[in-house]
């Protein structure tokens, strides 16, 4: 179990339950995330995504089921940052500098002062903004922000990186060279990514397996495993690319065959 | 580093521009006052206009200058001075303590939503309290308290005015402003495992700024006028208002000195608008121009 970056198993999230205002976002949703793995949740929108995200980051409890986050619960894997965050919205503070936006999670981790710095000036070099490290936020284009808040979710070295659409409010140009970033990061990093989606594409360029929902209940349909190798500039071109493209769009139109019992563990061997 | 400086130089320059902007004001109050007693003169206003109940703008600042009482060396100037800043100091007592409880209570209901349901509606009815009005019951009931060494006098009694017209703008507005922060900015926060109290010093105070600066204009002005309104009400010794009334009950024998009274007060009003105004330059030095109010 150690080994699993993400388990969830058997876990249901009903918002105002009893009331007649009763969602069910999540209905017994099972996922196991390897370590070092990427795994995306695509699916239309009110399917339960970002409840599933909220509920591994303990931002919301599950109504039932279990979940472990590097293999300890959400909670503890909150209170001793082992994952990292980043939404849509950048959300960086406008008043502080772009480094010390990085620094933020660090301060709160009780990072002593010096090596918060050179953690972050690490961190924004990585992800090249070395040079804004002491620009404010509102002065960088939407890509930079969310750079910045890419370098901050890394920011206390978390296992798991948790995502939810955040590329999507940036142009197709700056998506493409952000997801290469991202995954260049999450490979040197070794980190764990859930990565959730709106675009077949990016999931497919993106993951080794993508994980496909469906609303009312929300609930896992299908697992598509992606096996494209080393991903390069002529990836997004090949048929192997194509094929997997395929692949998730006919399991959303709900045509290919859907998983069974036990949802979307990892295969055994892998 | 360059546009550091650059918003530097540009806030330095919209100090300069209002600071004209300030002057030219004052150019026109003293043309109108002039162009009034000249329309005054030819056609008949439903209002006096003679040199008894609006003196000459040279009038006045003569009266400045004269002797407060026949004989004395002190002008009159000097005594609404020292009158005016002794106006400012209450009602900066006033203002600071104001700010410290509405402060208070805007932290306890955005904390608490149990206590914004509960507090809110009291700290809105306590504006239909006609304090000001009652400020000479106040004066009557505060004379009465004393603990150990210290003793309530009328001077306590004009900073409890100033600070309870003060507290409600801050309050109302400092609770948008902690409100402010964006769900995700807050979640965030919570994904980093932030305990309420880092949550607000980190987060909700500083993006509360917006909001926090103009409800500290509004209650700069409250606290001032608070002040001199109960100073006048009460009769409190050593302020401009009770200097008004004084000066008010000499207009037949000098008719300046009441508007040079006046003009200290105003003076009072621009000194309090101008020390706002520094906070808000500090508090505000970090944030994009857009945001300003
Ligand atoms: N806090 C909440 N209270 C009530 N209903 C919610 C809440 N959050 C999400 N929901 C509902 O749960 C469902 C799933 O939402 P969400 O996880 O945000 O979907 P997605 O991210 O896939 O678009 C939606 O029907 C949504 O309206
Ligand atoms: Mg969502």
């Amino acid at each position: 179990m150690s080994t699993l970056a993400v388990h969830a198993e058997g876990v249901w999230k009903i918002f105002n339950e009893g009331a007649n205002n009763e969602v069910t976002a999540l209905s017994d949703v099972s996922i196991d995330v390897g370590k070092g793995e990427f795994v995306s949740l695509i699916g239309p929108s009110g399917c339960g995504k970002s409840t599933l995200l909220r509920v591994i980051a303990d931002l919301i409890p599950p109504t039932r089921g279990s979940v472990s986050v590097a293999g300890v619960t959400p909670h503890e894997a909150r209170e001793k940052h082992q994952y990292g965050m980043a939404f849509q919205q950048a959300a960086l503070l406008d008043w502080r500098t772009v480094r010390r936006n990085v620094e933020l999670p660090l301060e709160l981790a009780g990072w002593d002062k010096d090596k918060r710095k050179a953690r972050a000036l690490e961190l924004l070099e990585m992800v090249q903004l070395q040079d804004f490290a002491d620009h404010r936020p509102w002065e960088l284009s939407g890509g930079m922000q969310q750079r910045v808040a890419i370098a901050r979710s890394l920011a206390t070295d978390p296992e798991i990186l948790l995502m939810d659409e955040p590329f999507g409010a940036l142009d197709e140009m700056t998506r493409e060279r952000m997801q290469n970033e991202l995954l260049r990061i999450s490979k040197a990093t070794g980190t764990s990514v859930v990565f959730v989606t709106h675009s077949i594409p990016e999931a497919v360029y993106l993951s080794n397996r993508v994980v496909v929902m469906s609303p009312r209940p929300g609930r896992i349909t299908h697992v598509v495993a992606v096996d494209l190798g080393e991903r390069n500039e002529d990836t997004r071109e090949s048929d192997a690319f194509y094929d997997s493209v395929t692949a998730v769009r006919e399991a959303l139109r709900g045509r290919a065959t859907p998983v069974g019992e036990g949802g979307a563990r990892l295969a055994e061997t892998s | 580093m360059a546009s550091r400086t650059s918003t530097v130089g540009s806030r330095a320059k919209r100090g300069l521009v209002s600071l004209g902007w300030a002057l030219g004001g004052v150019l026109v109050a003293i043309l109108l006052w002039e162009g009034v007693k000249v329309l005054g003169s030819i056609i008949t206003l439903p209002f006096e206009t003679s040199d008894q109940a609006m003196p000459h703008v040279w009038s006045i600042v003569s009266g400045a200058m004269q002797p407060e009482v026949r004989g004395s060396d002190t002008p009159v100037w000097q005594t609404v001075l020292i009158a005016a800043i002794y106006t400012l100091v209450i009602a900066f007592g006033g203002f600071l303590i104001g700010v410290a409880v509405g402060l208070l209570l805007a932290i306890v209901m955005q904390r608490f939503a149990f206590f914004e349901r509960g507090l809110l509606p009291f700290v809105i009815a306590s504006q239909t309290v006609p304090l000001i009005a009652l400020a000479p019951l106040i004066v009557g009931i505060g004379n009465r308290i004393s603990i150990g060494p210290f003793e309530w006098g009328q001077t306590q009694s004009i900073m409890f005015i100033a600070a309870y017209l003060a507290f409600f703008p801050l309050s109302v507005g400092a609770l948008r402003g902690l409100q402010a922060a964006t769900p995700t900015q807050v979640e965030l926060m919570r994904s980093y495992a932030a305990t309420p109290r880092q949550a607000l010093w980190k987060l909700r105070f500083p993006a509360s700024i917006p909001y926090l600066v103009p409800a500290l204009k509004v209650s700069a002005a409250a606290a001032v006028v608070g002040t001199v309104v109960a100073q006048i009400s009460t009769g409190g010794r050593g302020g401009i208002g009770r200097l008004i009334i004084e000066y008010a009950r000499e207009t037949t024998a000098q008719p300046a000195k009441v508007y040079v009274a006046v003009i200290g007060a105003v003076i009072v009003g621009l000194l309090a608008a101008g020390l706002v105004a520094l906070l808000d330059l500090y508090l505000t030095r970090n944030l994009p121009k857009e945001t300003l109010t």
